[in-house]
C-alpha cells in the first residue's frame, strides 16, 4: 500500500492525492490496486473517526478526494471492480422528517467501508422500506430521523415491517441527536445511535465482522 | 395579598435575571426557550392548521403558559406558512403546501447549495446585488423574475430622471410579479404580527415577560446553513476557507447591525441565538477555533455590550466545547443546552455560565412523569442552587405528553423552591 497515498488523503491534501494517483498510472500500476489503496485509506479516515481524532469535514472531504480518484480511474478499470461486501444496509430518514445530515454520513462511512449501502432518501414510507427488504435482502435495516415526530414513525416502520412478516430477516437500527436508549425501546429497534461511528459497528456486529 | 400584573413582571424578569446572574433565585424558573406545535397538537390542532390560524397557534401558546406554569411566555416559533406561500418559498416545506409534508409534520428547511461553490466570492464583492439577482429568485418562484432582467446598482437609481427607467423596470411581468409577491409577503406577516402582539399585550397584562425579542443565528451558521449546506462549507474550509471566512465576515457585520436593530423596534433585552454546525462532531477544536468561535464570541459580546441577555442554544453535544465556553463573560449569558455532560460543565463552566435546559426529549416524548421528575432533581441537585432553568433540549418537543410537561413546575413544587 502506497503509505504516500494514505497520507495524502488522510492529511486531506486533495491535489497530492490526485498527482501521486497520476504518478502511479505513468509508473504503469494496475488502476485497480490504485483505488484499492484509496479506498483502504478511507478505512483510515473511518478509524480515526472512530477514535475522534477526525470530524465529519474530514469524511466529507475524504469522500470528495475519492469520489475523484475514483472518476479518474474508474473509465481505465475493464470490467467490474473487485471488492467483497461486507453486507447490505438499507437507509432512510422516516416518515415525516426530511433531514438528512446525519444519514448522509452514515452512508459514506458505510459506504467507504465496504458495505452495499442502499439510501431510500428522506420521508420514506414504511411500505418502501417494506418492498426494500424484498428487493435487497439487507441484513441491516437504519432509521434516521431529527424531529421528535420520527419517534413514531420509526415504531410505525419497526412495526409495519413486522407485520409484513419480514422483522426477523433484518436487523434494525435508529440514529438521530435525539435518539436514545429509552426512544430505541419505545421503537422496538434492536440498535441505537447518535453518529457514523455507532452505526458502523452496529453494522458490523451485525454482519458477523469486525468494525 | 394579590400581586398586581407588574410585581408578578418584575418578579418573573427578576427570577430570570438571578439566574443568569448565578444568584440564587427564590425558585427555579421552568422556561421554555420556544414553543412549535405542543400548544395546538395536544388541543388537537394540526401542524396543516396551526402554520395558517396564528392567533389559534398563539392563544394556544397563552393557554400553554398558564397550564403548565411557565415562567416567562414563549415565542410560538411555529413558521408562518401564508408567509412561505406567499412568495413561493422553494427553501421550506411545510404541511399544507402542494406536495408538501404530511398534516403533523412542522416546517422544515430544505437544506442545498443555494450559494454554489464559485460564487460564494461573488457574494462577498456584492453582497446586495448577489442575493438580489441571484439568492433571491432561488428562494421564491415569484421572485425568479429578479434573476430574469438585469438591473442597474440600487445606486444608479439616486435622481429623479433615472427613477423613471426603474418606474419602467418594474411594469415588466417577471419584476411585476416579484413586487407583487413583496408585497404579499407584507401581508402575510402583518397578519401573524397582529396575532403574536395581542398575545405579548395579553400575557404582559397577566404579569408575563416575552421570552426573547429576536432570533440571530451566528454567522457562519448563516452560511453553512442557508448559503453553502454542510456539504458545501465543509468543502469550503479546505478548498477556499479564506473566502469563506470572507462570507462569514459579511454576515457577522449585518448580525451585529441587526441585533441593535431588533432592540431599538422589540424593546426586549433578550435575543435568542440558534446554534447548529458548531457541535461536537461537526468539527475539530482547530476548525471551530478558526471558523466558528470568533464570529459567535464577538455576537456574545456585542449582546452584552447592548445590554441584550444573549440566549444561545448550543444544539448537538457541547461538551468537547466546554473550555472555548468557559471564556464567555460570568454571569451574562442565558446558555441553553441540548445535550451536553452535565457533571462535566459544572465543573468547567459552572461559575461562568447558568445551565438552561435539557430534559431529554425521549423523556418528555416517550417518558412518564416519574422519570421526568427524577431527571429534574439531578438537575436541580447539580444547578439549583447556581444557576438553573428548566426546559426540554430545545423548548418543549412537539410530541411531549402533556402529563410529563405538568411534571416539570411539579417536580420543582418538590425540590426547586430553594
Amino acid at each position: 500500500m502506497s503509505k504516500e497515498l494514505t497520507d495524502a488523503i488522510v492529511g486531506m491534501d486533495e491535489a497530492g492525492a490526485m498527482r501521486l494517483v497520476q504518478a502511479m498510472l505513468d509508473a504503469g500500476a494496475d488502476p485497480s490496486d490504485v483505488l484499492e489503496e484509496a479506498k483502504a485509506a478511507m478505512t483510515v479516515l473511518g478509524d480515526k473517526f472512530e477514535c475522534e481524532e477526525v470530524f465529519i469535514p474530514e469524511l466529507i472531504m475524504g469522500g470528495e478526494i475519492m469520489k475523484g480518484i475514483a472518476d479518474e480511474l474508474k473509465p481505465r478499470i475493464k470490467g467490474e471492480a473487485s471488492g467483497v461486501s461486507r453486507g447490505t444496509v438499507v437507509l432512510g430518514t422516516v416518515a415525516g422528517d426530511i433531514h438528512d445530515i446525519g444519514k448522509d454520513v452514515v452512508v459514506l462511512m458505510l459506504d467507504v467501508n465496504g458495505y452495499d449501502v442502499h439510501d431510500l432518501g428522506i420521508d420514506v414510507p414504511i411500505e418502501k422500506f417494506v418492498a426494500a427488504i424484498d428487493e435487497l435482502e439487507p441484513q441491516v435495516i437504519g432509521l434516521s430521523g431529527l424531529l421528535t415526530l420520527a419517534f413514531d414513525s420509526m415504531k410505525a416502520t419497526v412495526e409495519g415491517i413486522a407485520a409484513a412478516g419480514k422483522r426477523d430477516q433484518v436487523r434494525i437500527m435508529i440514529g438521530g441527536s435525539p435518539v436514545d436508549e429509552q426512544v430505541c425501546a419505545y421503537t422496538g429497534a434492536d440498535g441505537w445511535g447518535r453518529d457514523a461511528a455507532a452505526a458502523l459497528r452496529m453494522a458490523a456486529e451485525w454482519t458477523g465482522g469486525a468494525a | 395579598m394579590t400581586q398586581t400584573s407588574e410585581q408578578l413582571y418584575a418578579e418573573r424578569e427578576q427570577r430570570f435575571n438571578d439566574v443568569v446572574a448565578l444568584k440564587k433565585p427564590d425558585r427555579v424558573p421552568v422556561m421554555p426557550l420556544y414553543v412549535h406545535n405542543f400548544p395546538t397538537l395536544i388541543k388537537g390542532i394540526p401542524d396543516k392548521v396551526a402554520g395558517y390560524d396564528h392567533e389559534l397557534r398563539w392563544q394556544s401558546t397563552k393557554e400553554a403558559t398558564l397550564r403548565f406554569g411557565w415562567n416567562f411566555a414563549p415565542t410560538n416559533d411555529v413558521l408562518a406558512s401564508d408567509f412561505f406561500a406567499s412568495f413561493g418559498c422553494k427553501q421550506m416545506m411545510w404541511a399544507g403546501e402542494e406536495g408538501g409534508l404530511a398534516d403533523d409534520a412542522p416546517h422544515q428547511w430544505v437544506e442545498d447549495e443555494y450559494v454554489k461553490a464559485g460564487e460564494l466570492a461573488d457574494f462577498v464583492a456584492d453582497p446586495n446585488g448577489f442575493t438580489f439577482s441571484k439568492i433571491f429568485p432561488r428562494m421564491g418562484s415569484r421572485l425568479e423574475g429578479l434573476g430574469q432582467i438585469p438591473l442597474p446598482p440600487l445606486y444608479w437609481f439616486s435622481n429623479a430622471y433615472y427613477l423613471q427607467v426603474l418606474g419602467n423596470m418594474l411594469g415588466i411581468p417577471p419584476l411585476n410579479e416579484a413586487l407583487r409577491a413583496f408585497l404579499a409577503m407584507a401581508d402575510a406577516q402583518a397578519k401573524t404580527n397582529a396575532a403574536n402582539g395581542k398575545y405579548l399585550q395579553e400575557m404582559k397584562d397577566l404579569g408575563y415577560p416575552p421570552t426573547w425579542g429576536a432570533a440571530l443565528m451566528p454567522a457562519f451558521d448563516v452560511v453553512s446553513d442557508t448559503f453553502r449546506s454542510l456539504r458545501g462549507s465543509t468543502l469550503d474550509m479546505f478548498r477556499q476557507p479564506d473566502t469563506l471566512l470572507k462570507a462569514v465576515d459579511v454576515m457577522q457585520e449585518a448580525t451585529i447591525g441587526l441585533l441593535h436593530a431588533a432592540y431599538a423596534v422589540t424593546g426586549i433585552p433578550r435575543q435568542f441565538i440558534p446554534m447548529h454546525k458548531g457541535a461536537g462532531g461537526f468539527m475539530s477544536d482547530e476548525q471551530f477555533a478558526r471558523f466558528y468561535w470568533p464570529t459567535f464570541k464577538q455576537l456574545i459580546e456585542a449582546s452584552i455590550e447592548a445590554g441584550i441577555t444573549p440566549m444561545p442554544l448550543f444544539e448537538g453535544d457541547y461538551t468537547p466545547r466546554l473550555e472555548f465556553l468557559a471564556e464567555l463573560p460570568p454571569g451574562k449569558v442565558a446558555a441553553h443546552f441540548d445535550r451536553i455532560d452535565r457533571k462535566r460543565f459544572k465543573e468547567v463552566c459552572g461559575d461562568v455560565l447558568c445551565f438552561w435546559g435539557n430534559v431529554p426529549s425521549s423523556l418528555l416524548v416517550t417518558g412518564t412523569p416519574q422519570q421526568v421528575r427524577d431527571d429534574v432533581k439531578e438537575l436541580i441537585d447539580l444547578f439549583g442552587e447556581t444557576g438553573l432553568i428548566l426546559d426540554g433540549p430545545g423548548g418543549i418537543p412537539d410530541q411531549a405528553r402533556p402529563e410529563n410537561v405538568e411534571a416539570l413546575a411539579e417536580a420543582v413544587e418538590e425540590y426547586g423552591r430553594l
